[in-house]
């Protein structure tokens, strides 16, 4: 939450000689960031005034105010050597007359309501003075008329919003706090009308009609006019967790609500209302007409904590002298003793909520120490750091990136969240061995930002398709991803797995073009035992005997393949196995075969290698009409191979593929 | 001696003739006309001639020398002149014939260089789940039941039946959950830089509804914000300049305590807030820019994770890719989402 705070008002309970530029350097250093510090002329047009806009954090809404921030500004600046002085003294309880003509029962509901401080006035409305118009103006906040800003100003000062009905239109003997009941209706002071969802915290008249909703926003009921003779100024402490859903599901985001949300300390309900009791009478003429009201069943406790020199030396990384510890902490407003090696702190009401454990006194003791004032030092190597380079699947995921940049691929980072139209184009196949036995769905978003992204995807493949779509200007395509696929899985965690998916369209780029890619990148990945195998319509890719992947043709001559990348990779090894160079030399020589065309070459190819151990490679050199080339290596490493021997292993060749596949010498 | 004469000839004028290197046009020359060549023996030779035929087999032989030496001339002047003609008639500046050179993403390469820079001092890479128990990103890591961050207009929740102990199923909306599964796998000392994608119910110019974070988590005896002050101004300094610098200022997580909000000065103003020109700097606050949050990790988390407070500590921080990413000079794109676009327009770029 920000707030911004005028330098001179900031100055009535901060006394120092420190710049404005020095207060903020040791605010955002020690304390809550000042965000920027701009000149105003807005308190004078002759002198120069200075607005702080500061950021302060969902812990501290003890900061929301002038007194909070003038408190820590004190705390930081001193610990830097420049003198400074909080100066807020909390207002003396006002004196009311015994014979008050008003009485108003207030019946609470403590589990709603943990403070409730009250008291009726006569009043004079007009316009606010100069400076208090100018104060809130510099915050932000709007001058109505002197009623209003008076509730505001207080708020600002002390950090506890506060609230007045106009008491007369009021016209009620008791006001009661309950929750509401889904379906009632509330008309607010700007004139909106709210259907409640039930369960927030309101307050009733006799008849039982809502009358205010407390925290957020008065209502039109009984807001201030300019008629208004009496009001009742009106300071309730409520629940925070309360306050932020109604005001989240109503869409009011109130400054009260924004601050309640955050659990003001209840211990300066009643600060606000004698500081406001106060200013009413300075500048709205007002007289108390009734009793002051102060229900508050339930104090504020807060505990002491300990913790030892030692811990907070380890900590922070370099001694601390427990004496300036506590100094710190008393400046801040903590109580604070030594004994021995250990520190005693009490934290003040408005820090109850926020300082618990030791670490929380260390936080208080370092940041105003300041953190600038620690060296850094880099934590050392574990000893027991080992690094297993052959089994680091984010080397295996560069090695596999690297190679498909060199041979001419774009990275794509697609979103994993998808449309309904995405999912439908999805294969429908499994390919990851986890979940073969169960029903392949996608998670679903219960709370997607846009019917574009409901789904987590399943496959890779249509998105690569898209991101094609999506290029309109461009007739080639080279593209791959390596991202995360999700199922969902009713008994357990939906799962993810990593795959890879490449999308290609280019001239001349032919099915065997995709093939020896994906044989280039399992040779480099010293991986082998992958096949293709068609079934059915498809081509799928096959590891070992599990099923990894497979490719598609698309219209216009799209070809892409997904797999799955972790399986891939955990038949991935680096293992190099050094074999001594042969002493003789290879024969080498080309079987033309006239071959029938429904004979698959890698069947003629793994023959031809199991005919005997001396053919050392076979491989198809060209494929023409029905003659198929094969170019095979003869290799012994233990002597010359003569002619007549390589002529046995020929005819061995020759008569085991006449009679396997029917093949004959061209 | 007139035989070994025409040999010589013959021989040496093929060997000439059939060179086409200048160095070795040059060993020729030596072997044949050199100090202890072929032909300056043979003429050394002539001394020992029967007196009437010295002055026919010395003409012969000076000669010899002379075809020998013209041709070799002339040889090496042909090829000086091809070595030249060769090199004139190439228009140099022509388009070279290029290997294929494809692209990777920049987050993939912000991911490589963030990777690089931590495995120096030690750390290791890890990347944990994206779709998690609630349990993992808010419960273990110290948030209360009703807290902000968990309401339904912030975090993706999945359709899925909930856990009666972990609760329901969601997008992480931070890797700090990834500190959860890293500390529950009870091995400490710990040093682990868990990068992963991160979901958020946000969409705008700076903000993606899925976008990477990095998070760093050392757990050991003794450690201290003196070592994540080290830590995180060693990465600063490695990733984005030497002349970078951090600071950290107080701020507030659920899950750390001490919480810290770090800062690096801005790269175009060097930290000062104003430019050379005296003019303000546009770029950052009061020469400051925000990187990401970090902290001393809360008791609770570690003791959620059966880990003993009393015995270790840690820091942790987690930050954007992206946001750094583009805090290197020359990425200033304005828009986010164009990350995640892919227009190849954009991605080939770089």
């Amino acid at each position: 939450m920000n707030i911004k705070i005028l330098d001179s008002w900031l100055r009535v309970y901060l006394s120092t000689k420190a710049t404005p530029e020095q207060i903020a350097k040791h605010l955002s250093l020690c304390s809550v960031s000042v965000e920027s510090l701009e000149k105003t002329k807005i308190t004078d047009s002759k002198s120069t005034d200075y607005i702080y806009d500061i950021e302060i954090t969902t812990n501290r809404p003890d900061l929301m105010s002038l007194t909070g921030l003038a408190r820590e500004a004190s705390a930081a600046l001193n610990q830097n050597n420049i003198n400074a002085k909080y100066t807020f003294t909390t207002p003396p309880k006002p004196s009311t007359q015994s014979n008050s003509k008003t009485k108003i029962t207030i019946h609470n509901d403590s589990s709603l309501v943990n403070r409730v401080c009250a008291v009726a006035m006569e009043v004079q409305v007009k316009p606010s003075p100069p400076m208090i118009q100018k104060r809130l103006e510099s915050t932000d906040i709007r001058s109505l008329n002197n009623l209003i800003d008076i509730t505001n100003y207080v708020m600002r000062t002390i950090g506890h919003p506060t609230h007045i009905f106009d008491l007369d239109r009021l016209d009620t003997s008791t006001l009661t706090i309950r929750e509401s009941k889904t379906g009632e209706k509330i008309k607010t002071l700007d004139k909106k009308t709210y259907t409640l969802p039930g369960g927030d915290i309101v307050a009733v008249n006799d008849k039982n009609e809502i009358i205010d909703l407390l925290g957020i926003m008065g209502l039109e009921n009984s807001v201030i006019t300019d008629q208004t003779k009496k009001i009742l100024f009106f300071i309730d402490s409520n629940d925070p967790t309360k306050i932020r859903k109604t005001s989240m599901s109503l869409a009011l985001r109130s400054e009260a609500a924004v601050l309640n949300e955050k659990g003001p300390d209840p211990e300066t309900a009643i600060d606000a209302l004698f500081y406001g009791i106060e200013l009413f009478k300075k500048f709205a003429n007002a007289k108390i007409i009734s009793p002051i009201v102060d229900i508050y069943p339930n104090k504020t406790k807060t505990k002491t904590i300990s913790v030892s020199e030692e811990k907070i030396n380890s900590v922070i990384g370099i001694p601390i002298p427990l004496k300036k510890s506590e100094t710190i902490l008393k400046n801040l407003g903590f109580t604070a003793s030594i004994h021995k090696n250990t520190i005693t702190a009490g934290p003040p009401s408005f820090r109850s909520k926020d300082i618990e454990i030791p670490e929380d006194l260390i936080e208080e003791i370092a940041r105003i120490y300041g953190y600038h004032n620690i060296p850094n030092s880099l934590p050392p190597t574990p000893q027991t750091a080992i690094t297993d380079y052959d089994h680091d699947p984010f080397i295996w995921e560069k090695k596999t990136k690297d190679a498909l940049k060199y041979w001419g691929f774009t990275e794509t980072y697609t979103y994993s969240l998808v449309s309904r139209d995405i999912i439908n184009q999805s294969p429908k196949f499994v390919i990851d061995s986890s979940l073969q036995n169960s029903k392949l769905s996608p998670p679903r978003l219960q709370n997607p930002l846009s019917s574009d992204y409901t789904y987590m995807r399943t496959s890779l493949t249509p998105s690569l398709l898209k991101v094609i779509k999506e290029n309109p200007d461009r007739d080639e395509f080279k593209l791959f991803e390596i991202a995360f696929v999700y199922h969902d899985n009713p008994n357990k965690l939906p799962s993810q797995n990593l795959h890879l998916a490449l999308a290609i369209q280019q001239k001349k780029f032919t099915l065997f073009h995709l093939k020896g890619i994906l044989e280039q990148l399992c040779q480099d990945l010293g991986i082998s035992d992958l096949n293709l195998i068609k079934e059915n319509e498809s081509i799928n890719i096959y590891l070992e005997k599990n099923m990894l992947g497979f490719i598609q043709t698309h219209d216009t001559n799209i070809f892409t393949l997904e797999l799955n990348f972790e399986n891939l990779i955990k038949h991935a090894t680096n293992k190099k196995t050094y074999k001594s160079l042969p002493k003789y030399p290879p024969i080498i020589e080309d079987l033309c075969l006239i071959v029938p065309h429904d004979i698959a070459t890698g069947d003629i190819i793994s023959t031809i290698q199991k005919q005997n151990p001396l053919v050392v490679s076979v491989s198809l050199l060209d494929k023409y009409k029905n003659t198929r080339t094969f170019h095979i290596n003869y290799q012994s490493y233990h002597k010359n191979l003569t002619d007549s021997e390589v002529g046995d292993i020929r005819a061995k060749i020759l008569q085991t593929l006449s009679k396997k596949f029917n093949t004959r010498l061209k | 001696m007139k035989d070994k004469l025409l040999n010589a000839k013959n021989e040496a004028i093929s060997l000439i003739l059939s060179t086409h290197d200048s160095k070795e046009l040059e060993e020729i020359r030596i072997k044949f006309l050199g100090r202890n060549g072929t032909l300056t023996t043979l003429l050394k030779d002539l001394v020992s001639l029967p007196r009437e035929e010295k002055p026919i087999i010395g003409r012969l032989a000076n000669e010899t020398k002379n075809i020998i030496e013209d041709t070799f001339n002339q040889r090496l002047q042909t090829l000086t002149k091809n070595k030249q003609s060769m090199t004139n008639s190439i228009d140099i500046t022509d388009p070279g014939i290029r290997p294929p050179l494809g692209h990777l993403h920049l987050v993939t390469q912000a991911i490589e260089e963030i990777t690089a820079i931590f495995n120096k001092i030690g750390f290791t890479r890890k990347r944990y789940p994206e779709i998690e128990w609630d349990w993992y990103p808010f419960t273990a890591l110290n948030f209360p039941d009703n807290h902000p961050a968990r309401d339904d207009w912030e975090t993706f929740f999945i359709d899925h039946k909930p856990d009666p102990k972990l609760g329901p199923v969601v997008l992480t909306p931070h890797t700090s959950s990834g500190q959860i599964h890293e500390m529950q796998k009870g091995e400490i000392p710990i040093r682990m830089i868990n990068i992963a994608k991160c979901y958020r119910r946000q969409s705008d110019t700076s903000h993606t509804p899925m976008f990477h974070q990095f998070e760093g988590l050392v757990v050991d005896k003794e450690i201290s914000i003196s070592h994540l002050k080290g830590a995180l101004s060693y990465f600063v300094k490695s990733y984005l300049g030497e002349k970078r610098t951090i600071r950290i200022r107080p701020y507030h997580f659920q899950f750390t305590e001490p919480s810290f909000e770090v800062d690096v000065s801005c790269g175009v103003c060097l930290g000062k807030g104003f430019l050379p020109n005296k003019q303000k700097c546009k770029l950052c606050k009061s020469g400051w820019l925000e990187l990401g949050g970090s902290g001393m990790v809360h008791p609770n988390v570690l003791k959620n994770c059966n880990i003993d407070p009393e015995k270790y500590t840690g820091f942790a921080f987690g930050w954007g890719v992206e946001r750094v990413l583009m805090m290197k000079e020359g990425i200033e794109i304005d828009d986010l989402r164009m990350l995640y676009s892919n227009n190849l327009n954009f991605l080939q770029q770089f």
